[in-house]
């Protein structure tokens, strides 16, 4: 399974067209536009979810053009306080780790270069820094105890947030909207944050979204937020949802 | 502002029987670094090195994933002033403020009198990471109660 991963990752990572890393971690991101959906003003319904979902999906999808049994992994930052090994590691079997680090394109360093953000295209994390925490699983348990999805969502949201300034520290590409997506482990974060949906979904009675929510498509995804509620509609589950649900 | 400390606020009458409470920090700008906004009620000497206990009044905290900075040129991050046209299909612009909730149910039930003070201390990853004054920027703070 990881040398699958890293296989389909380092495949994805050599192509330069839109079948390519680049392009895939470019839409969340730079280069502009910024396409992903996180905070929000209340009277505005949180697509947070939803967007990041069909990301995960077209993004695992790619992978599977090279390896079709593909799974992206998730992350359980609630029992792996450290970044896991498949991610941390340089090198694997001799040869540059595409889980650790990949070069950002050019054109989203010079315009993250224009936001002042001036970090070396190879990405870097710092994890653990005074000042960042991981989420603790009873924070996890809290939020899937609350029964309004978009309470959930906004809290969920928070906790999401602070992972990527855990591991990005202050120096890091996980740590700004703008070049988080470039980051190996971004995707299976997000994985884990969908995860926690999945129980959630499992735990409480489907919400009665508005049909203009339900209709909306999750740009630039050929999506609506109705197609992404449903992960088995999608091809996939988590393993061992059932136990903790 | 590198942090913000209030007023007293008077509790909401009855707290002790609400389900929950929010506070819900509103308007808070996520154009520029990512941080965690820690509160605690009732500790206006409230910094980044306080505990995140009981003691010290914590009640929680949201966290800013910022984009950085404007990577666009002059005006792209330029937020359009009315954001309720329904005739407008687009989603709202990515910057525009947030709303950002915290659950203070139980830290507010610890609270003794009638009134208490919020501190708001915005906390930047790194050991030599500066007090900064122009990350926390919020329009206001209403108080969501659910009985």
């Amino acid at each position: 399974m990881l040398a699958q991963l890293r296989d389909a990752t380092g495949w994805a990572q050599s192509i330069s067209d839109d079948r390519g890393y680049q392009y895939w971690a470019g839409i969340h991101g730079l280069p502009l536009p910024i396409s992903c959906t996180h905070s929000t003003r209340q009277q505005f319904a949180s697509y947070f979810l939803p967007w990041h979902r069909a990301y995960l999906y077209f993004y695992e999808r790619a992978l599977r053009d090279r390896v079709p049994t593909l799974g992206q992994p998730w992350w359980d930052w609630t029992r792996d306080r450290t970044v896991p090994g498949a991610y941390a590691d340089q090198q694997a079997d001799g040869q540059r780790n595409p889980l650790f680090s990949v070069r950002v394109n050019d054109v989203a360093m010079a315009q993250a270069a224009n936001a002042g953000l001036t970090l070396p295209a190879d990405v870097r994390r710092y994890p653990g820094q005074p000042g960042t925490r991981l989420p603790e699983a009873w924070e996890v348990d809290s939020v899937l105890a609350m029964p309004d999805f978009f309470s959930f969502s906004r809290v969920l949201e928070n906790l999401h947030g602070l992972v990527h300034v855990w591991v990005g520290g202050d120096q890091g590409h996980m740590r700004h909207v703008p070049l988080a997506a470039y980051d190996p482990i971004f995707w299976a974060h997000h994985a884990m944050i969908d995860r926690i949906w999945r129980i959630w979904q499992l735990r409480h009675p489907p919400p009665s979204f508005t049909s203009d929510y339900l209709n909306t498509a999750l740009r630039p995804f050929p999506l609506t937020v109705a197609q992404v509620l449903d992960v088995r509609a999608l091809g996939y589950d988590y393993a061992a949802t059932v136990g903790i649900a | 502002m590198d942090r913000y400390v209030s007023g007293p606020i008077d509790s909401p009458e009855g707290r002790d029987v609400y389900r929950r409470v929010d506070l819900i920090f509103e308007g808070v700008d996520h154009s520029g670094e990512s941080f965690e906004a820690r509160i605690f009620f009732d500790n206006p000497d409230a910094v980044e090195t306080t505990a995140l206990d009981d003691q010290n009044g914590y009640a929680g905290s949201f966290v800013i994933f910022g984009h950085g900075g404007c990577a666009g040129d002059e005006g792209h991050c330029d937020i359009p002033e009315n954001p309720d046209d329904v005739d407008d299909l687009r989603f709202p612009h990515p910057l525009h403020p947030a709303d950002k909730p915290v659950i203070v149910t139980e830290a507010l039930r610890r609270v003794e009198g009638d009134t208490f003070t919020i501190t708001v201390v915005p906390v930047l990853p790194g050991k030599d990471a500066p007090r900064r004054a122009d990350v926390l920027f919020f329009e206001g703070i209403d108080v969501l109660t659910y009985e």
